[in-house]
């Protein structure tokens, strides 16, 4: 589904990814950890566009997307979700919900999937002409996990969606893109701080270090690597 | 070299705050300031002294200057001389402080009405007047900056502006008191003896021009020239380490506000008389583009600036004249060239001439490099420059406030952007080649279309700087030279 | 009483004005964050073109909307060559960009038409309407100022609201990172934006040059006085823009016809101190207060 081959960044002399390579399933959580700094969001942002890499590839369904503006890229089905701040709070629910619909909907489908979506997420629906900014933090992430849902996408990047959450919060979010990708056809990668959440829904994990890629295996196997999880992952 | 220097506390300590680019006069940093004034040649150790040397250098050479050319020209070079005190003015309030004014030239209306209203009802003598329309004017300056502190970049520009606009509108309002559209007469100084009255002028004015360069070469120097810096560089932190930032700033608004009423007390003397009509707006936004041509914050970049000033309009009335424009065309086609400059100015070459002469100055010293010329120049150097210089605190190498800013890095990233120039100072090399970081290096990173946050205004794409060896970590200079090593995630969506 | 009523007519008047002209600013402001101090002479210049399409024979509308349209072209150039390239650099670099442009436009008008005051021709009569048995200072081209500017108004807050075009634009103005990773194409919004606001600059100096006569500084006061209205209006809100050109039009013919007309831009300087100083969110601001 998403392949990422000597992946590369550099901002001056810091170099942010070196040679990153691995595999994003088809419907299969891909979760990336790593401690602060290893390189996880901005692999993210460059998987999105919003990072320019200095070398290697990255396809999408076979299509490369290396270099393209992340415009063109979640116009293809790949859904970013930023860490924390992704809720335009000067919109209300409604309206951050709707700009999800605008690029990968048919006119017709929009009201119908967003619909689907305040069914989903009751929460949202309650007040869906309420001044986003009015939502607890929470809300704000099913929000936006919403918004990135409404637009049927293929692939979710998910940027530390518990940051900051109550852990009942954090199980709900889990549980939905769990639930979500075991359905039609939708990946997801998952850079999680929380390596012990992110590993209990994961299908697949990568540790990054200052950059690299340690090791990539299945999450078992990483949560039995004592050392591993001593070194990396913080449990 | 080795020893600590001990001058005050730092004024500016690393912050470990956040570098909010909304917060007060952030923004203001977009003119690259040429590291501190008046530093760059290793003269003698105190700065006073440095400072008279020039001083006593360029009255030499005006004065050869001015007795070898004709009584045109010395009218020119005075104008050149006021018009270097304004610039220094503006360019102490943006290069050092981080301000700026759109609308100097409402000071230079207020020194030069108060020198022609002092002519005409008191009798205090050349001194007097000066000193009276400086005065005055900076006290006005005092009245704008108290609230022009607390103004972020597009704000300050508009209420600049209007001052520009508004006050030479008063003198038509009070036609009785200012003359209305004809003004106010001025009588120019008469010199003794059989001395030509225009070489006299001119005298007066390189005169002033000098003293006042000096006096602000020592402010910027001095404990409030670093407060400017500090203030400038970083409002919180420069809070925290005890500076009152709206005093600095009103302080610093006030000096530059008394440097152009000086500057318009002297341009009443050359043109004899005083009305709205000789400081339009294109006045103020010209003297603006005048000082980021010579160089924001450079006491020689001024002199670039101010004969910038005074030669456009000789020179574009000599082009509308090759293109058989009508001669009114002139003076817009002044104001046009102007424009372009500054739009290309503020596009490709935000360190104005000056820094386009160091850049070049460093790129032939760094081509030099390892020859034995470069031995050589640098065995005069140090000889030259004795090495007490270093022990004064003085600073080795020069920051400069990057224009261009590294790709922002949008706070979701946790890679520091990347230092972008700087880190390729070697401290000899420094104290010979003055700026050396004025950099072209600060370019390099351009700017990344590609991170949609950092709209004009919103970036934090700042940049750190590799610390310095440790021996001079309490170099007060020095200390500016941390700033940018900020965190960029403070950003919290609310 | 005659007075009175007649200054509080020209004063909803020029208040109209200074909203169309706010209104751009408010358009750019939002779009780039930028306020844009060349936004009077953009209007002053294409008050010129259109000025030369009369000269030439072109008929009134059909100038109208010529210029309108070359106001929009207009805009989206200098968005897309001198606005763009300083995106994400310190906010003073934008502000001596639009000066530079203002000086610009200026001298380039001065050389190419010269400094003459000139007339321009207003599209419908203005003579004073008669109410009653008095003419009061409102014409037929008093009130098509009214009604144009009312309409653009109510145009740009009905494109903001209701259609899918205008919520990209605010989300593009309010999160343009975020934006892009929905898929919007935030560069090419925020050209519209200023396309948009040259357009309403161009209208501005179309309704403005008539009222007294038009050289190449005849939009530098209009522009102060814009800029106050827009700040007192908050600087984000369309219908800010409106109230604050009201407010301000008002104040400045309060000031203009009692005390004396030069102390206009003085009265504006202060009346926009005060705002600063007070009501940094502006008038209608919401609570949160802006950073000014």
């Amino acid at each position: 589904m998403l392949r990422v081959d000597g992946l590369t960044v550099r901002y001056g002399p810091v170099q942010a990814l070196s040679d990153v390579s691995f595999d994003a399933r088809d419907g299969v959580i891909t979760t990336v950890l790593g401690a602060n700094g290893a390189g996880k969001t901005t692999l993210l942002r460059t998987l999105s566009g919003l990072v320019r890499s200095t070398a290697g590839r990255v396809s999408f369904d076979g299509v490369p997307i290396t270099g393209r503006d992340p415009e063109t890229i979640s116009r293809m089905g790949i859904a970013h979700i930023p860490e924390g701040r992704g809720v335009i709070s000067e919109l209300t629910v409604d309206e951050n919900l709707r700009l999800g619909t605008l690029h990968r909907l048919r006119r017709a489908e929009r009201r119908g999937a967003m619909e689907e979506i305040y069914e989903r997420f009751p929460q949202l629906g309650e007040r869906r002409n309420r001044s986003a900014s009015t939502l607890s933090g929470g809300e704000r992430q099913i929000l936006v996990i919403g918004r990135a849902l409404v637009s049927r996408p293929r692939l979710l990047l998910l940027d530390e969606p518990s940051l900051g959450l109550a852990p009942l919060v954090t199980a709900q979010i889990m549980a939905t893109i769990e639930e979500l990708t075991s359905g039609a056809g939708l990946s997801a990668i998952l850079v999680e701080q929380n390596a012990r959440g992110a590993l209990s829904v994961a299908h697949w994990a990568v540790v990054l270090n200052l950059g690299r890629v340690v090791i990539a295996d299945e999450p078992s196997r990483l949560g039995a690597d004592a050392e591993l999880r001593r070194h990396y992952l913080g449990f | 070299m080795t020893s600590v220097p001990t001058r005050p506390a730092p004024v500016s300590p690393n912050p470990g705050g956040s570098d909010h680019p909304e917060r007060g006069l952030r923004g203001l940093r977009g003119l690259k300031p040429l590291g501190r004034m008046g530093d760059r040649v290793r003269l003698p150790a105190q700065p006073f002294l440095r400072h008279l040397v020039f001083f006593v250098l360029g009255a030499a050479f005006f004065y050869v200057l001015t007795t070898n050319v004709s009584t045109y020209n010395d009218f020119q070079i005075g104008e050149i001389a006021l018009y270097a005190i304004v610039l220094g003015g503006l360019s102490l309030l943006t290069g050092l402080n981080g301000q700026f004014s759109l609308g100097h030239g409402a000071f230079m209306i207020i020194g030069a009405y108060t020198l022609a209203l002092l002519q005409l009802h008191a009798h205090v003598g050349i001194v007097g007047e000066l000193v009276s329309a400086t005065l005055i004017a900076a006290a006005a300056g005092v009245i704008v900056g108290i609230p022009a502190a607390r103004l972020s970049a597009p704000y300050l520009a508009g209420v600049t502006l209007m001052l520009a606009l508004a006050l030479p509108q008063l003198s038509s309002q009070y036609g009785s008191v200012f003359g209305g559209e004809q003004g106010l007469t001025t009588t120019p100084p008469a010199g003794p003896g059989s001395i030509n009255s225009q070489e006299w002028l001119a005298w007066i004015q390189i005169f002033c021009a000098l003293l006042v360069l000096l006096l602000l070469a020592n402010l910027a120097r001095s404990r409030f020239g670093r407060a400017f810096r500090a203030v400038r560089d970083d409002e919180i932190a420069a809070a925290i380490s005890g500076i009152h930032v709206a005093r600095t700033k009103v302080l610093a608004f006030a000096v530059s506000a008394g440097c152009a009423g000086l500057g318009g007390a002297l341009l009443a003397f050359s043109t004899g008389v005083v009305n709205n009509g000789e400081f339009p707006l294109s006045l103020s936004i010209a003297l603006l583009a005048a000082m980021v041509i010579g160089g924001a914050g450079s006491f020689v970049g001024v002199w670039w600036g101010a004969v910038a000033l005074v030669y456009m309009s000789t020179w574009s009335g000599s082009l509308s004249h090759q293109f058989s424009l009508g001669t009114s065309a002139a003076a817009y086609l002044s104001d046009a060239i102007f424009g372009v400059v500054l739009i290309v100015a503020i596009l490709a070459a935000p360190t104005g001439i000056q820094g386009g002469i160091r850049w070049i100055g460093r790129r032939a010293w760094r081509g030099l490099v390892g020859t034995p010329l470069q031995t050589a120049a640098t065995t005069a150097l140090v000889a030259l420059a004795p090495a007490s210089s270093t022990e004064t605190g003085e600073p080795l190498g020069h920051r400069v406030i990057p224009l261009d800013g590294p790709p922002a890095d949008d706070g979701g990233s946790r890679c520091r952007s990347a230092p972008a120039g700087g880190d390729d100072r070697v401290s000899g090399d420094d104290s010979v080649s003055g700026d050396d970081r004025i950099s072209g290096d600060d370019r390099v990173s351009g700017d990344d279309r590609a991170s949609g946050d950092d709209r004009a205004g919103g970036t934090h794409g700042e940049t750190s700087t590799v610390r310095p060896d440790p021996e001079h970590e309490h170099d007060p200079e020095h200390e500016h030279e941390h700033e940018h090593e900020h965190e960029h995630e403070e950003r919290s969506t609310p | 009483m005659g007075l009175f009523v007649n200054i509080l007519l020209s004063g909803i008047v020029q208040g109209m004005v200074f909203a169309a002209i706010a209104l751009g600013l408010v358009l750019i402001s939002r779009a780039t964050g930028v306020v844009n101090f060349a936004q009077g002479a953009m209007g002053m210049f294409t008050t010129f073109i259109a000025f030369t399409l009369l000269t030439h024979g072109l008929g009134y509308w059909p100038a109208f909307v010529a210029t309108l349209a070359i106001g929009f072209v207009f805009g989206a150039l200098v968005e897309r060559t001198l606005i763009r390239p300083l995106q994400g650099k310190p906010a003073l670099n934008p502000v001596i960009v639009t000066i530079g442009l203002l000086i610009v436009l200026e001298g380039a008008a001065g050389s190419i038409w010269g400094n003459v005051a000139r007339g321009f021709p207003a599209a419908f009569s203005q003579r004073g309407l008669v109410i009653g048995t008095t003419r009061v200072a409102f014409s037929h081209f008093d009130v098509f100022i009214v009604i144009a500017v009312a309409a653009l108004v109510v145009g740009i807050v009905a494109l903001f609201r209701w259609t899918d075009l205008g919520l990209r634009m605010r989300a593009a103005a309010f999160a343009p990172e975020v934006s892009r990773l929905l898929g919007i194409r935030v560069g090419r919004l925020f050209t519209l934006g200023w396309a948009l606001a040259a357009a309403a600059g161009a209208l501005a100096g179309l309704l403005v040059a008539p009222l007294s006569s038009f050289s190449p500084y005849y939009m530098d006061l209009n522009l102060v006085f814009g800029f106050t209205a827009a700040v007192l209006g908050g600087l984000v809100s369309p219908i800010g823009a409106l109230i604050g050109g009201l407010v301000t039009g008002l104040a400045i013919s309060f000031v203009g016809g009692y005390i004396g007309p030069d102390l206009e831009p003085l009265a504006a300087l202060v009346l926009l101190l005060i705002v600063l100083m007070l009501r940094p969110q502006g008038l209608l601001g919401a609570a949160e207060a802006r950073r000014v």
